[in-house]
Parts: structure tokens; C-alpha cells; sequence
């Protein structure tokens, strides 16, 4: 995959191109390099930055973006503080905290997913209708990353054991072999899956719903980048914004061809179907992102979900300084709610 | 002992002192370019820093560590009672040796890393699937060099307990198993060291979880918290883990053959 | 006397066609030392390995033994083929122990063979610490320890150095004066073949088959002085004749 790289920026950027010279705006002369790195292979839970791509949003806003994909084996963390990317996407803000917590000069810029679409599947009809059944269940399906951030979270606040902790290696074999199971998931993919895969609807509990209450999908940059450059950040920002907007409302084709050729294993219909779920969920717009537009973050709610992680033991009081984590004016300005409007957004 | 250009000997101290020495240097030196370089602790932590997450975590560390010597040391005693069993069987039957030899050899070949995840599905305890992931790394040079070696009997060695009318056990205990000895050392060495990279490796791919853990997860887990000083310090045990189990081989080595095998006379 | 030894018309013949031996016949008395006298590849390393039941003819028969009691015999091989990780007392223990006998009740025989061969104080040594020689010594003690009827040698001396090979003829002449056993030495050197033994059987080039036979009439206890008698070099020139003409009439 890594060597593909190269060749497929190519194909990006020409595409970018090709769509960026259909627009009516001139693109600017001189465009910035920025290379943004996600937290997964292609999807429509990345909807938003492809079709920036794809629609030429970007160009538009003076920028030349690189969208590096993350996947199972890979780790794309290290790379921001290293001075390889610029942007980097995170889950949910136990990355941030930890960051903060080892003195790792990275902040949080703008969070796109208002809910985290982090979730538990299980088998209907076996009891897990009920999320107090879960913790009880014999086997639990965690992945790595789950499994030293937020599982502790849920041992802690939910009695969840680690006897019936297993590898979770994005594989649904052992899950939908077995009735007893249960296994992490994003709300707005796995299911999917699971229905295609394996024939019935899993009972699906949002982390969210039951105290999770992070923001996902956050946009982090490195502090002096966002110190000494914020227009740039700005742009990107602004620029992902109107993306969400525009594949949301808007036409995806493009965004959507771009992500199939991007991750060849994904299908147009798992991508629409996925999007139908972050809108019914309301995942990306909900609470303060419909009033003060998509990205949008503040600082009480950070510090409540950091007190609730304090509580469960992930963090001690005074470990994290809250006041690095985020950098909340590159939103909250009501970007793209013009757009969103145009669109016919509800 | 092993002698220069001018046949003098090798001091035994030196032998201990000149390795002992660059190893400090190269850590004094990676000190120096940290601090001089100013080198962030999440870029580069620096050996002291290492040193001090190292005591600090010992807890947690040493009971990974304990786990990680587990799988370690316990694939390397099945792939050895496995390989010498195997390559008995083997020496005595061709046949046998021939139609075997293949499924082997594709064990040997097929990456650890892909089959890891595989095992995990087919096998409930993770603890089992380590050591079947370890077991399958450390397994064939055992089982290849124990065959060699039961074959590498001197083979007028081998007439002459013909001719005293040796029973095939007294030629087995007497001749073969002796021959083959230095052979099953060698594969024994190699395959110390791939038992630990494959307990190590197949954590990695497969991701143990809950409380029996190696360091493999304590890596992990150091790298998904950007605890880069944790990680090295896990990193450190593993080094520490592989060059004491080279040590330890060595001296295995020394104490089976040194008296009488080419390999560890220097003369 | 009867023959402790007798092949008649013995043929053998490996795979891929090699005629090694084409009809041997020979016939060696009981405490006889003959010396089986031959260039290199002509089957007297199967002659030996015949006697000793290493090896089965394709045609003719090989005995070996007199009376209904089966021989005890000795092979000494050309390298020493000692035991690298055993002790010289473990190496010449081996034919015992395989038959049974324990290291307390071996030890006197051991004892007194290594003493024989002048090696009563390496009995703990291992092969690496001897030189060639002496490594030729502890097999020959091996050899002589079961107390054989019968001793085979295949070249034992080919690979040391003439002083030592001298020294060692001697040795071996000693001990057989003293045991009297059946003695069959393998050679190629045609001085070695007159110095030590009673007849020397010269043997034709591949195929292998006996074309002299040369009584060597010299006394049984023989020292170096004989080596420098005209009779000596007489007899060694007929062999080399025999040798000669051997090899001319089966040259291809």
C-alpha cells in the first residue's frame, strides 16, 4: 500500500484537478502542500475530506492536500508530531489527552463527529437488547486501539471484565460464529457488515448513549504549525468544513469514486448506506454543529468528558492541562451553514 | 583461544571489556546527541530517560516480561522435544521423511505475521495461539539440523558398531544421538532467537489482551498512548530477553561440545 | 591346520556396474599375518569388508571361522574412527560395553591393551589431544581389547608419516607375536606388505582378483634390520613385479 502512494497522490491530485477546473472560482496560483492522514481505509465516516478533495474545495481554498488512508496495521499517530504530516484525523479525545498527558506538542483543531459513532455490536435475541447484558457476555471482541483507551473506560464505569477480553483483528469470523460474542464497531459501518456478511441486523449500543461523550473524528495539528501558520489551518479546516457539507447535501459521485479507488474493497452501496447512518444518528450534525456549523467544539464539553475519564481511572486529576488539548478558534464561526441552506439541508 | 595476526592470544577479559565498551559509547553518545540536538522525548527518548520509565514501570513491565519468557522458553521446549521426535521418525523412515517434509517447509515459509490472526480465530486461548505462533517460527531448524545431524554419523562409525552387533538402540544412544548433538545445538541457537521474535511478532499481529500480556502489548499499547520513553523501555527488555537467550545458548553450547567439537575449540 | 579364512571364486559387483572382484580365491591359516597387496581401487577394501560381513558377495563363498564357534573379529579402519566426544578409555570400552561388560570389570582389559600399544597414561584424553598416531594406537587397542581371532586392517598407516608408519609396523608385529591372532593387512605399499607379513596376496587392478602369491621367508619376529636385508629388497622387487604385471593384464 505504501508504495502505491505515490502513484495514487498522482491520481488524486490529477483528479482534484480535473474536478477543480470545472469551477467557476480561479484557483490561486501558488497552492500549500498539506498531507492529512486518517485513522482508517477509506469510508464514508471520511466523507467529507474525499469530496474536498474530489470537488476541487481545496484547491479552491490555496491548498494541495495528500489524504493518507490508515488501516489495521497502521498507525499514523507518530507521524504528526514527527513533522511527516500535517493534519492528522483521531478518534476521540483520549488520543488528545494522552498526547497533552506526554508532552506531545499536538492539538485539536476542529471536531467533525459530534457523537462517537463508537459502538458494541451483538447478536440479536440474546439478551443484549439490554446494554446492562453486554458486560456479562463471555467473549468480547476488542481491537488494540479500543482495547487501551476506552475498554478501560467501560471495565471501570460498566463492569465490564477483561477475562472475556480477545484480539479483535477487524475479522467478523469469530463474532458472527459465535452467539455469545459481542464486538466493537463504528455505529455507521459495522453493521452493515454484519448484515451483508452474516444476514441479520446486530443490536447496536452507542458508547455515546451510555457516557462516552467524546467528540470523534477530530482534526489535530501540530501547536506550531496552528501557532505560526493559522491561516493555513484555517483553510484546511474551513475548506474540510464545506466538504462535509457538500457530501452530505451535495453531489458525492466524485467523493464517492475516490474513496472506492482508495479502498478497493469498499462498495457504493456500503458507502450510502453508511451515510444514511451518520445522518439518522446524527453523528456529524447534532447539538452545537447545527447552530454554530460542522467542526464545531467547545471547552466545557472537553473538560466534562475528561472529569468522566478521571473518574474511571484512565487519567489522574492534574495529569492532562486541559487548555492544550484544543484550539477551538478555527471553528464555531458558522462556515458552510450558507452552503448547507443552498443545498436544501433540511 | 583465539589468536591475532601475531599469534599472541586474545585476553579473556577483552573479550568482555571491548563489546562492554562500545555498547557504552554508543549510549553515551545517543545521550549527548539528544540533549545537544535538543531531540524531543516523542521523537527520540534519550538513554537516561529510557533508564528511569524502565525502574519506574518495573511492576507492570517485568510481569509483561515474565509472560513474554513464558511463550518464549515454552515454544522453544516443544519445537525442540517436536523437532528431535520428528527427525528421529524421519531418520528412520524415508518414506516417511518424504511425504512430511513439504507440509513442514511451508510452515517454515508462510509469514507469522499473517497466520497469527488466522490461529487466534481457530484457537480459544491466546496464550495457546502465542506458542503455536512461536512453536511454528522455532520449529524447523530444530527438525532440519537434528535430521542432518542423525545422518552425519561417521559411517565407518557406523560399520563398526555393525560389526561389534550393536543393538539399534545401543547405536542410537551410543553413535547417533552423540553425532547428531552438535547439529541439534546449532538449530537450538538459531531457533532461541526466533522463538522470542515469533512470541513477540505473533502478539503483535494477533494482539494478546486482558491480563496474561507481553511486552509485544505493552509496545503497543506504548505507542497507541505516545509514550515513546515506555516503548523504548519495553523495546529494551526484548533486546535484553534476546541477547540473554544468545548468552544462555552459548553457554549450552560450550558445556555440551566445548570439550571435544570443532565448533567450540578454537584451536 | 585348518583355514581360519577361504573365499572361492568370490565376485562382487556394486551399482552402476562396477565389477569390484571377478572370482577371488585365497585361503588364510589360523594365526597367519597376510598382507592383501594391491593398487588403489582394485577391491581389497572389499575383500575386507567381505571378511568381515560388512558387505555379501554376489557370487563364490566366503568363510570365515573354524570349528562351530564364530569368530570374534576386529575391523581397524584407515582413519582411526574413534569416537570424537568419548574418552580413549570410552572409545576402547565400546566393543565391551556393547556385549555388556561394565567400565569397573572393562577396566583391566582396557588397562592392559592401552598398555600394550604404549598408552597407559592418555586413558582419559580425548581424540583431538593425540596426535595421528596415537589415535592409530587407540584403535588398534580397540581392536585387540574383545581379544579377536580374527584382525582386519584396511591401510591403517597410509595417512601417518613414515617414521611413525615404521614405529607402528613394529608395534603391530609385536602383537601379534604375542596374541597370534589371524591377521589380514590391506596395503598398497609394497615395502610395508614384505616388512610385516608371512604372505603377501597381490591383488590385480578392478576387477579385483589374487594373481601372486608370495610366501615371505623371513623369520616371525622381525625388526628394522630386516627392512635393509638383500633378501628384503629381492622379495619387495617381486612384488612390485607381480604388482605390475597385476595391473597391466586387467589395464583397460
Amino acid at each position: 500500500m505504501k508504495r502505491l502512494l505515490p502513484l495514487l497522490s498522482l491520481l488524486v491530485a490529477s483528479l482534484a484537478q480535473a474536478q477543480g477546473a470545472s469551477d467557476a472560482k480561479a484557483a490561486p496560483e501558488k497552492l500549500e502542500r498539506a498531507v492529512f492522514a486518517t485513522n482508517w481505509k477509506a469510508q464514508a465516516a471520511h466523507g467529507g475530506f474525499y469530496q474536498a478533495l474530489a470537488d476541487g474545495t481545496y484547491r479552491r481554498f490555496g491548498l494541495d492536500v495528500e489524504i493518507r488512508q490508515g488501516g489495521p496495521q497502521v498507525n499514523n499517530r507518530p507521524l504528526l508530531p514527527a513533522g511527516r504530516i500535517d493534519f492528522l484525523m483521531t478518534g476521540n479525545l483520549l488520543h488528545s489527552f494522552d498526547n497533552v498527558k506526554q508532552g506531545v506538542p499536538v492539538v485539536a483543531v476542529a471536531a467533525i463527529f459530534q457523537k462517537d459513532p463508537q459502538a458494541l455490536l451483538a447478536h440479536p435475541g440474546q439478551g443484549y437488547e439490554n446494554f446492562a447484558k453486554l458486560k456479562d457476555a463471555p467473549v468480547a471482541l476488542i481491537a488494540k486501539d479500543g482495547q487501551f483507551t476506552w475498554w478501560q473506560w467501560l471495565t471501570v464505569r460498566h463492569g465490564f471484565r477483561d477475562e472475556a477480553l480477545r484480539p479483535y483483528n477487524y475479522n467478523l469470523g469469530p463474532f458472527l460464529a459465535s452467539k455469545a460474542a459481542i464486538q466493537q464497531g463504528y455505529s455507521v459501518a459495522e453493521p452493515i457488515y454484519v448484515k451483508k456478511q452474516g444476514g441479520f441486523d446486530p443490536v447496536v449500543h452507542l458508547l455515546a448513549d451510555h457516557g462516552f461523550s467524546t467528540y470523534s473524528t477530530l482534526i489535530e495539528t501540530r501547536r506550531d504549525t496552528a501557532e505560526k501558520r493559522p491561516q493555513y489551518v484555517q483553510r484546511f479546516v474551513d475548506a474540510s468544513i464545506i466538504g462535509w457539507y457538500r457530501y452530505l447535501y451535495g453531489e458525492r459521485k466524485a467523493a464517492n469514486a475516490l474513496m472506492l479507488k482508495e479502498n478497493p474493497e469498499m462498495t457504493e452501496e456500503e458507502l450510502e448506506a453508511s451515510l444514511a447512518l451518520l445522518r439518522s444518528q446524527g453523528i456529524v450534525e447534532s447539538g452545537e454543529a447545527l447552530e454554530r456549523g460542522i467542526g464545531a467544539m467547545n471547552s466545557a464539553r472537553i473538560a466534562d468528558f475528561h472529569d468522566n475519564m478521571v473518574r474511571a481511572g484512565l487519567y489522574k486529576a492534574g495529569e492532562v492541562d486541559l487548555a492544550k488539548v484544543a484550539d477551538t478558534r478555527f471553528v464555531n464561526r458558522r462556515v458552510g451553514l450558507d452552503l448547507r441552506k443552498q443545498l436544501g439541508g433540511r | 583461544m583465539s589468536a591475532n595476526a601475531h599469534g599472541e592470544a586474545t585476553p579473556r577479559w577483552l573479550r568482555w571489556a571491548l563489546p562492554a565498551a562500545v555498547f557504552i559509547g554508543t549510549l553515551l553518545a545517543w545521550e549527548l546527541l539528544v540533549r545537544a540536538r535538543d531531540i524531543p522525548h516523542y521523537i527520540l527518548p534519550a538513554p537516561s530517560l529510557i533508564c528511569s520509565t524502565l525502574a519506574a514501570n518495573f511492576g507492570s513491565l517485568a510481569q509483561a516480561w515474565w509472560v513474554t519468557i513464558k511463550i518464549t522458553f515454552g515454544a522453544l521446549l516443544l519445537a525442540a522435544a517436536g523437532g528431535v521426535l520428528l527427525a528421529g521418525v524421519f531418520s528412520l523412515s524415508r518414506t516417511f521423511e518424504l511425504a512430511l517434509v513439504p507440509y513442514a517447509v511451508v510452515l517454515q515459509v508462510t509469514p507469522i505475521v499473517a497466520i497469527a490472526p488466522l490461529i487466534l480465530i481457530y484457537v480459544d486461548s491466546t496464550t495457546a495461539a502465542l506458542l503455536i505462533c512461536a512453536w511454528i517460527v522455532a520449529f524447523f531448524p530444530i527438525l532440519s539440523n537434528t535430521v542432518i545431524g542423525l545422518r552425519a554419523a561417521d559411517p565407518n562409525l557406523r560399520d563398526l558398531f555393525r560389526l561389534y552387533r550393536a543393538t539399534p538402540w545401543q547405536r542410537l544412544r551410543w553413535l547417533l544421538l552423540p553425532s547428531a548433538l552438535p547439529y541439534f545445538v546449532a538449530g537450538l541457537k538459531i531457533s532461541g532467537g526466533l522463538a522470542l521474535i515469533g512470541a513477540v511478532v505473533a502478539e503483535f499481529a494477533a494482539g494478546a489482551a486482558g491480563r496474561e500480556t507481553g511486552l509485544a502489548s505493552r509496545i503497543l499499547e506504548a505507542s497507541f498512548r505516545t509514550d515513546m520513553p515506555r516503548m523504548y523501555a519495553a523495546l529494551v527488555l526484548v533486546a535484553a530477553t534476546g541477547v540473554a537467550i544468545y548468552l544462555l545458548f552459548n553457554l549450552l553450547s560450550w558445556a555440551l561440545l566445548g570439550r571435544w567439537h570443532a565448533t567450540e575449540r578454537s584451536d | 591346520m585348518s583355514s581360519a579364512i577361504r573365499l572361492n571364486g568370490v565376485s562382487r559387483r556394486f551399482a552402476r556396474g562396477v565389477q569390484a572382484l571377478d572370482g577371488v580365491d585365497l585361503e588364510i591359516g589360523a594365526g597367519d599375518f597376510v598382507a592383501l597387496l594391491g593398487p588403489s581401487g582394485c577391491g581389497k577394501t572389499t575383500v575386507l569388508r567381505l571378511l568381515a560381513g560388512l558387505d555379501a558377495a554376489d557370487a563364490g563363498t566366503v568363510v570365515v571361522g573354524y570349528g562351530n564357534k564364530p569368530p570374534v573379529l576386529s575391523y581397524v579402519f584407515q582413519d582411526a574412527t574413534l569416537m570424537p566426544w568419548a574418552s580413549v578409555f570410552d572409545n576402547v570400552w565400546l566393543p565391551l560395553r556393547i556385549t555388556g561388560v561394565s567400565p569397573a570389570a572393562a577396566r583391566e582389559r582396557i588397562a592392559r591393551v592401552l598398555q600394550a600399544v604404549g598408552l597407559a597414561d592418555f586413558v582419559q584424553a580425548l581424540p583431538h589431544e593425540l596426535s595421528g598416531g596415537m589415535r592409530m594406537r587407540v584403535s588398534i587397542a580397540r581392536a585387540l581389547v574383545t581379544q579377536p581371532d580374527v584382525l582386519l586392517l584396511d591401510e591403517p598407516f597410509a595417512a601417518l608419516d613414515e617414521i611413525t608408519r615404521q614405529r607402528l609396523n613394529g608395534d603391530l608385529l609385536d602383537l601379534w607375536g604375542r596374541n597370534r591372532f589371524t591377521c589380514v593387512f590391506v596395503t598398497h605399499s609394497v615395502f610395508e606388505a614384505v616388512f610385516l607379513a608371512q604372505r603377501v596376496a597381490v591383488m590385480s587392478a578392478r576387477p579385483g582378483r589374487i594373481v601372486a602369491d608370495l610366501a615371505i621367508d623371513a623369520p616371525a619376529r622381525r625388526t628394522a634390520a630386516w627392512r635393509i636385508e638383500p633378501r628384503y629388497l629381492e622379495l619387495c622387487r617381486a612384488a612390485s613385479a607381480a604388482l605390475e604385471s597385476g595391473f597391466a593384464e586387467r589395464a583397460p
